[in-house]
């Protein structure tokens, strides 16, 4: 296996390099045809992509016939999705690629089957849009009637207005009037329970006074998977003795003065986390993704993301300046139909000529719905169609998984299958920044061409300690078995959180593994409602409105936490039950568990 | 008795208040929306009830076939349409 894996480095290696040579395919194109389908037992379309001369998949191949086999074998490794010893003898790679259609097919009824949508009733889509027309109306009519009671600009005759006309006519007409369910202060640290710093409005949420009244309420807000937010324990205690030895700052960035033994170990241990070869990490997640991508893409390339995608992702897609198609949320059919699409006629802006790169780009798992990404079924069609996967695991890394691994091991897939593998440290491990590992190759050219390693100031050294020390309790390299049974809790709590809300009749999306659980309340007064609501009955949430989803799709979303316990579910549960009564939030049309459900 | 028929009222106007987005207006807003409304309604309900009953009326006279009295062949809806008119 070692050396399996050691090759097809190699070639993501050779590919990572190869494909900014723009015209050695050419010359190679000859060697390519007479062998490739020889040696794999290609499909029609893969044949067809090749004679279009799409050029990335030559190129792949081009360097040497050895790389060839171990390429093929290393697809047989995928779609078996075992991450097993797989010989490279060509028999053998040749037997298993029929599996794979078997196996995708299972692993796509899987994935419906534990994955729900459920569509809105029509009468609150009807409803929903009324509102929020009413809410629109009577805030320019507000705005036409009053002057807004905020700053305005003065002595600017002439100039038009700096700032976002209907963003700030939003904020103020529409989302300031349930102002006091978002950005609310805390005084705690957000770990089960969070201590919220009590504020009043008296002007409708223009302005909000403090009571100095504190209220604890249960956390199901924060992306604290595994429990590692927490003021003490082995954590908290080793990120305080390095911050009393090394300081709070590196006040430098990485390639000046900013690196340090601990910033060093901290990316060969998440390196070994992952398994693969090297790490890189940030200091900021957003930055990870907004700044890696332009070094890693750019005009002429195209880019496949998924609908979904986090903002900071397609911030780094405009900062790259590639042509970015967006497919349908975890749709596959849709991927691959434009995927072939533009395999086939390339570039139409530059007269049919192949794309520099194609990558896709996708999600562990998508944090404003719930889902799951369809992992084995990409890296199927990654691997037909030559493209490149940028996974971020943001919110997957820790949460999903037998061993923590994200969704590369909640699927059971080869972490070499993922060209980049991108991840933040914000949520499971209770800290913050970001990591990109892959090959070592990958990681080297980012060490150099990166702006977020170049520029930007490095990783505080308590916080590279938190990291490490929680990654170090995930694997169980502190001798217990801490890790693994968070990761068991975490599992157990969302599985159960899922059902009872499923029992109940309310909506959720997404994943039955996945831990961050939406549910839809669809209209905007209700988002406001369901928070202040639970707020009186000390349960902290978060709600989602407009600006972050659709208009038709206002959410209500808790984060599960390995630190919670089966009674604190059971008391939210119990509150939800019954104010989704109250409120009318039970629109699910779906049958009921009739049983009790077992934690 | 009566404290469970307020309840249920106080819900209703909840439900109400949350379905139209009202819950999240301003005081003086939620009494333009509900006068206006009701406004709407009463003159709905009026119109109703003057109007309705001879609208059904000459609308049934329109689509029913031929009263006796009138005698047969000639007939044909198109040519009536002086019933109509209101009364």
């Amino acid at each position: 296996m070692g050396n399996s894996n050691g090759d097809s480095g190699e070639v993501q290696q050779e590919r990572q390099r190869n494909c900014d040579i723009s015209n050695s395919w050419n010359k190679m194109k000859g060697i390519t045809e007479e062998n490739m389908p020889k040696e794999c037992d290609s499909s029609t379309v893969e044949l067809r992509a090749r004679k279009n001369g799409f050029k990335d998949n030559v190129v792949e191949a081009a360097p040497t016939n050895g790389c060839l086999k171990n390429c093929t074998a290393n697809t047989t490794q995928c779609a078996t999705a075992n991450g097993t010893a797989c010989s490279n003898s060509n028999s053998n790679s040749k037997q298993s690629l029929y599996t794979p259609a078997k196996k995708l097919s299972e692993f796509a009824a899987e994935h419906t089957r534990k994955t729900s949508f459920e569509e809105v009733p029509l009468h609150t889509a009807c409803l929903t849009y009324l509102g929020f027309y009413l809410l629109m109306i009577l805030g320019y009519i507000n705005q036409l009637l009053f002057v807004p009671k905020v700053a305005k600009e003065e002595n600017r005759e002439g100039y038009v207005t700096l700032y976002d006309a209907f963003e700030s006519f939003y904020s103020r007409y529409v989302y300031r009037r349930v102002r006091d369910c978002w950005n609310r202060p805390i005084c705690s640290v957000p770990g089960d329970e969070v201590t919220l710093k009590d504020r009043v409005t008296n002007d409708y949420g223009w302005s909000f006074q403090f009571t100095g009244t504190e209220t604890r309420c249960l956390n199901l807000g924060s992306y604290n998977y595994l429990g590692f937010a927490d003021a003490t324990g082995p954590c908290a205690e080793q990120s305080e003795e390095t911050a009393r030895e090394m300081g709070l700052a590196m006040t430098s960035t990485r390639v000046e003065l900013g690196t340090t033994q601990l910033h060093l170990d901290l990316e060969s241990l998440t390196a070994r986390y992952l398994g693969v070869e090297d790490a890189i990490v940030f200091g900021m997640g957003f930055a990870t993704n907004a700044l890696n991508l332009p070094s890693l893409i750019s005009p002429g390339c195209l880019v496949l993301s998924d609908e979904k995608n986090h903002a900071s992702i397609i911030l780094g897609l405009r900062l790259s300046g590639a042509t970015t198609k967006v497919f349908k949320h975890n749709n596959m059919r849709d991927l691959e139909r434009v995927l072939r699409y533009n395999v086939v006629h390339g570039n139409s802006k530059n007269g049919g000529k192949p794309w520099k790169k194609i990558l896709i780009l996708v999600e562990g798992v998508f944090s404003m719905e719930g889902s799951i990404v369809r992992l084995p079924e990409i890296i199927a069609l990654k691997k037909k169609y030559k493209a490149y996967l940028y996974l971020d695991e943001a919110h997957s890394i820790g949460a999903m998984g037998p061993h923590g691994g994200g969704a590369v091991d909640y699927f059971g897939a080869d972490p070499k299958d993922i060209d980049i593998l991108m991840g933040t440290f914000t949520k499971s491990f209770g800290s913050a920044g970001g990591y990109i590992a892959g090959s070592k190759r990958l990681i080297d050219f980012l060490r150099t061409n990166s702006h977020a390693h170049c520029y930007a100031s490095s990783m505080s050294p308590p916080i590279a300690q938190q990291i490490y020390t929680s990654m170090s309790i995930i694997m169980g390299l502190d001798g217990t078995d801490t890790g693994r049974q968070k990761i068991n809790q975490l599992a157990r709590n969302t599985r159960y959180f899922r059902r009872r809300l499923a029992q109940m009749g309310v909506i959720t999306y997404g994943h039955e593994d996945s831990p961050v659980v939406p549910m839809l309340v669809y209209l905007f007064s209700k988002i406001g409602a369901v928070v202040r609501t639970l707020t009186t009955r000390h349960i902290a949430v978060v709600g989602v409105g407009f600006p972050a989803t659709p208009i038709m799709e206002g959410r209500i979303r808790y984060c599960l936490s390995a630190a919670h316990t089966k009674e604190q579910l059971d008391y939210a549960l119990e509150v939800i039950d019954e104010i989704s009564d109250r409120l009318g939030l039970k629109y699910s049309r779906k049958p009921r568990e009739p049983n009790t459900i077992e934690y | 008795m009566l404290k469970f028929l307020k309840n249920m009222l106080l819900s209703l106007y909840m439900q109400y208040e949350l379905v139209t987005c009202i819950y999240m207006f301003e005081p003086w807003e939620k009494k333009l929306i509900n006068s206006f409304v009701l406004l709407t309604l009463s003159l709905v309900i009026f119109s109703s009830v003057v109007y309705l009953p001879s609208y059904i009326e000459t609308f049934l006279r329109f689509v029913s076939p031929l009263p006796e009295e009138e005698g047969g062949a000639s007939y044909t809806p198109m040519l009536h349409t002086e019933k109509m008119s209101m009364s």
